[in-house]
């Protein structure tokens, strides 16, 4: 937004309640209360556009602020809180962070499950919330003769809430005048936008995006996505916690049929429609659908009834469009999704490059070779701080097994991984070498033995968990964050080395700027030497194959890696690129003592770089040894290599 | 619920109670039984969770209704009637309900096959809510009374001249006579015809379908139109059992059917029915010895609980999702 189009837009938001006044159209009431459901439209945007989590019963926050307000600070419930001027002021908080708890307690046990079920499970406690509410207003106990609880009025039952505290600032009419309710929510509401913005900029913003774009590719980049889930979970949930406290006291009432599954659905509706993830496209959804609702369907009726009378005919002028309400969002919905699934204001995406289009510009400029030089500098320093001169193997697993069903995938492997080697695993398909790489990684839990990384166990460990200690992959099928940009991609691989939090995020001090711009510059510094220095903010999913390969290497370094696994890093690519990666493999083994654990189907490329090799077949280690050993091993010949290995050594095919 | 259902009065003893309340489950549990076959089916073949299915049931009943009224059926139907147009009705709305699905699939979740699978759940609700707000404008707000089509006679009293006060009725048995037939044919279907082994195919691996030659899109088609058939039936026992119909009843039967699909195992057509029995007598018995008021609490509870501990529930198995 222009800087002039920032001020009017100020100038018009404070202007707008006396301009109302002096016109007398009285309409600051309703437009308050449609700026509360924007308020929790932008929470629902953290929890469905940030992190991607469909959650159907958003409108249990809001109740639960509504009702921790209602609670504190209402007679009818005999609140010692109520009719103290500080109280409202006091209870705002007190209700987010209720909310905030009960989207810990829902959000813990729950957010493991897939994303389908998870949006079925909010709908459930979104549905039992307001039963509760509703049966709540006279809670008898009874065991045996005794009563420990008799008639006990928790919540105001199908009556509900009446009257509720209303804030109190000196010389501020919130009793009479709605213009100062008109400011309070504008304060919290650009409050919040503030925060939102500023929390979608950092560390934790990144963090979500990654999880929304492919969750297992971020818990293998560093990124925990419990925690990261459950923290937007309670964001959002504290924002309908602030908008339902706000809410009971401006209308004096809380009943709860204003917390129904209807509610949930008309705030999805607003977060879709405006596109989910952009702060303008939400408040935008959640402006046009409050006017839709209130405004355009009523006056459409009018209009409607008004032409039937004109007209003559019954059918139009008994026409009441209101009760089709419902029936326009549900429409909505169907449309934006078919239609515009990235909403109004999204980004339209632009269009992958065909597979031609990729391989030809592979061809014309390819990836500049790596050069020494190129090594980031902070890359150096760090590795080799963390390569304390111990002796000992990096990575040693023993006796390794893993089943699925009845098939054994692993069977009592072992492997060691020294120092700054580069260790070979090849076997023919099916082997057991990615299941190796997904249990080390702690993709998959093993059955039996062990798994110690620089002297300590790994094994149940989380993902993140085990690249924070040190070991970082690729996978076969590259997994980059598709619509996030290049750099955005690597700064997600940093993740785990950054420390900023909520509140770093929010109110950004030194430390946490500072901490930003080193991250950019390292990230920058990566894609320079993997030969992306020009295509930081190209999104991810339009690079060319190749790039996208050495992208997902560049990611696997920001996670300052002992170890780094690499699941068929040349498949796919062309003699030249095949060529540039090996040489980078090697660089990065030789200049920064890094151990690399290699699959790979290409013989010339595991031949030529790996110190020692390991055979898998049918989950078993059937021969270890040096390259050349293994060329001459029988039983690898004669399971994988095949007899004719020689002439395919000759003249390599590419394997899928 | 209607007058017909075996309400338990203040005379019956603790175990009579328990036996109609038990009773009581057993024809919810057919209903939900055959709501949650439709939520599984297309689950297990596309990954989605068809929010609207529990609408078309809804519809069902209104369609059935609206079938009834053309012939000119009032009251209960007698003699070579319920050999003829009972059958008829079940037929035109089993149409009627399939065609439905079928057209529901086609607009709003078939462009939607490649896209993230959160993207036709959100079409799924947007249906949803449209089909109920056109019952609703269609019918109004308020419950409307089915006409009482199938003959109401207390078996025990009548029949076999037993002095009961547990209620057994002719519309228990034919609900039961109704649900398992239908329940048998799917299980023929699905197990020994083309069509049904092009679904269990499709379900398994729809890559891997397509390239044996198995017309995906047609399985689908097949799948959405077999589920609104049933939910369709399940409408229409609906309706002829409790004699009430309300626009918002697809919502509230949609989720407890969901919940006996998932409850049984999502994708297990076995699980789907024994689930409906369960989530069927849980529900009656809450009713009895908690409170209708909370029943659906409870149901949402063990509904959260699978889903959370067990998501493969009691009859499905074990996936993993590839890496």
């Amino acid at each position: 937004m222009s800087r002039r189009r920032g001020i009017l837009l100020v100038a018009a938001l404070l202007a707008y309640p006396f301009v109302d006044r002096a016109l007398g159209l009285q309409t600051v009431h309703a437009v308050s209360d449609g700026m509360i459901y924007v308020l929790l439209a932008l929470g629902l945007n953290i929890v469905v556009g940030y992190a991607g989590l469909l959650d159907l019963g958003y409108a249990a926050f809001f109740a639960i602020g509504a009702y921790t307000m209602g609670l504190l600070n209402s007679p009818v419930l005999g609140s010692p809180l109520y009719g103290h001027a500080w109280s409202f002021w006091l209870c705002i908080w007190v209700a987010a962070a209720m909310s905030a708890l009960l989207g810990v307690v829902i959000g813990a046990p729950t957010l493991r499950v897939r994303g389908d079920y998870l949006a079925i499970i909010t709908l459930g406690f979104g549905e039992i919330i307001p039963v509760a509410i509703r049966n709540l207003g006279d809670v008898t106990i009874e065991i045996g003769g005794w009563r420990p609880v008799e008639r006990l009025n928790l919540t105001g039952g199908e009556n509900g809430v009446n009257p509720v505290g209303r804030p109190f600032l000196p010389g501020v009419p919130f009793e009479t005048d709605p213009v100062p309710w008109y400011f309070l929510i504008l304060v919290i509401g650009v409050v919040s936008l503030f925060a939102m913005s500023r929390l979608h900029d950092s560390r934790l913003g990144r963090a979500w995006m990654a999880i929304r774009e492919d969750e297992t590719a971020a818990d293998c980049t560093g990124v925990n996505p419990i925690s990261t889930k459950l923290l937007a979970f309670a964001l959002g949930a504290s924002f309908a916690g602030f908008a339902g406290s706000v809410y009971a006291a401006k209308l004096q009432a809380i009943t709860p049929g204003a917390f129904e599954f209807q509610v949930s659905i008309m705030l999805l509706c607003m977060v879709v429609l405006g596109g989910a993830g952009s702060l303008g496209g939400v408040v935008l959804g959640a402006m046009l659908i409050t006017v839709f609702d209130r405004v355009i369907l009523s006056q459409t009726t009018f209009l409607v009834r008004g032409l039937g009378r004109a007209v003559g005919m019954p059918a139009l002028a008994a026409i009441d469009l209101t009760l089709w309400r419902w029936f326009f969002f549900g429409l909505g919905l169907v449309l934006v999704m078919l239609l515009r699934p990235q909403g109004l204001a999204g980004r339209r995406q632009r269009a992958a490059p065909l597979v031609d289009d990729a391989e030809e510009s592979g061809a014309v400029e390819a990836a500049p070779p790596p050069r020494v030089e190129a090594i980031p500098g902070w890359l150096r320093e760090r590795l080799m701080a963390a390569g304390d001169g111990n002796a000992e193997p990096v990575l040693q697993v023993q006796g390794l097994t893993k089943r699925f069903g009845g098939v054994i995938a692993l069977n009592q492997v072992d492997l060691v991984v020294p120092r700054g080697a580069i260790i070979g695993l090849i076997g023919p398909n099916g082997a057991g070498k990615t299941t190796f790489f997904n249990t080390v990684t702690g993709l998959v839990r093993p059955d039996g033995g062990r798994i110690s990384f620089a002297g300590a166990s790994v094994v149940g460990l989380r993902p993140n968990a085990i690249v924070a200690r040190g070991i970082a992959r690729t996978f076969q099928s590259i997994r980059l964050f598709p619509h996030m940009t290049v750099l955005e991609n690597v700064l997600v691989g940093e993740h785990c080395r950054l420390g900023a939090r909520v509140a770093g995020a929010v109110f950004r001090p030194p430390s946490v700027v500072a901490e930003e711009a080193r991250a950019r510059e390292r990230a920058r510094a990566l894609l320079a030497f993997v030969g992306l220095g020009d295509k930081g903010d190209d999104v991810a999913r339009n690079l060319a194959y190749g790039d996208q390969r050495r992208l997902e290497i560049a990611r696997a370094l920001a996670t300052e890696p002992r170890l780094l696994l690499l699941d068929e890093p040349t498949a796919g690519m062309n003699p030249r690129e095949t060529e540039t990666l090996t040489d980078l493999i090697g660089l990065l083994r030789r200049e920064l003592a890094l151990s690399v654990l290699l699959i790979e189907h290409d013989m010339e490329v595991v031949m030529g770089i790996s110190d020692r090799i390991t055979v898998l077949d049918y989950g078993t280690r059937i021969a270890e040894g040096t390259p050349s050993e293994i060329q001459r091993h029988p039983r690898v010949i004669e399971a994988y290599l095949g007899t004719g290995y020689e002439q395919e050594l000759a003249a390599p095919t590419a394997e899928p | 619920m209607g007058g017909h259902v075996g309400a338990p009065h203040l005379h019956m003893t603790w175990w009579e109670v328990l036996i109609q309340q038990t009773i009581n489950g057993l024809t919810r549990g057919a209903v939900f039984a055959l709501i949650a076959l439709g939520y599984t089916m297309v689950y297990g073949i596309i990954e989605l969770i068809n929010f609207a299915h529990g609408d078309v049931f809804m519809l069902g009943l209104f369609i059935s209704m609206a079938w009834f009224t053309l012939f000119g059926v009032t009251k209960a139907l007698t003699g070579w009637q319920l050999l003829t147009v009972l059958p008829l009705v079940f037929g035109l709305t089993m149409l009627t309900t399939a065609a439905l699905n079928v057209v529901i699939d086609r607009v709003a979740y078939r462009p939607l096959r490649r896209a993230p699978r959160l993207a036709p759940l959100i079409t799924a609700i947007g249906v949803s809510f449209m089909l109920e707000n056109v019952a609703l404008l269609w019918k109004g707000p308020a419950p409307i009374a089915y006409p009482d089509v199938f003959p109401s006679v207390d078996i025990l009293r009548e029949w076999f001249g037993v002095d009961s006060a547990i209620l057994v009725t002719t519309k228990d048995v034919v609900v039961v006579a109704i649900t398992l037939p239908l329940m048998v044919a799917l299980h023929v279907f699905v197990t020994r015809t083309r069509w049904g082994k092009a679904m269990r195919a499709t379900a398994q691996d729809r890559e891997t379908a397509q390239a044996m030659g198995i017309n995906v899109e047609r399985t689908i088609l097949i799948t959405f139109f077999v589920g609104g058939a049933l939910a369709g039936a399940a409408g229409l026992i609906q309706g002829m059992y409790y004699n009430i119909g309300q626009w918002w009843m697809g919502y509230q039967a949609g989720l407890r059917a969901f919940t006996a699909a998932v409850l049984g195992g999502i994708g297990s057509m076995g699980g789907a029915a024994l689930g409906g029995l369960v989530i069927g007598f849980l529900s009656a018995w809450s009713d009895q010895y908690v409170s209708a008021r909370w029943t659906n609490a409870i149901v949402f509870s063990i509904l959260i609980l699978v889903l959370v501990f067990r998501p493969r529930g009691l009859m499905g198995e074990a996936s993993a999702d590839k890496v």
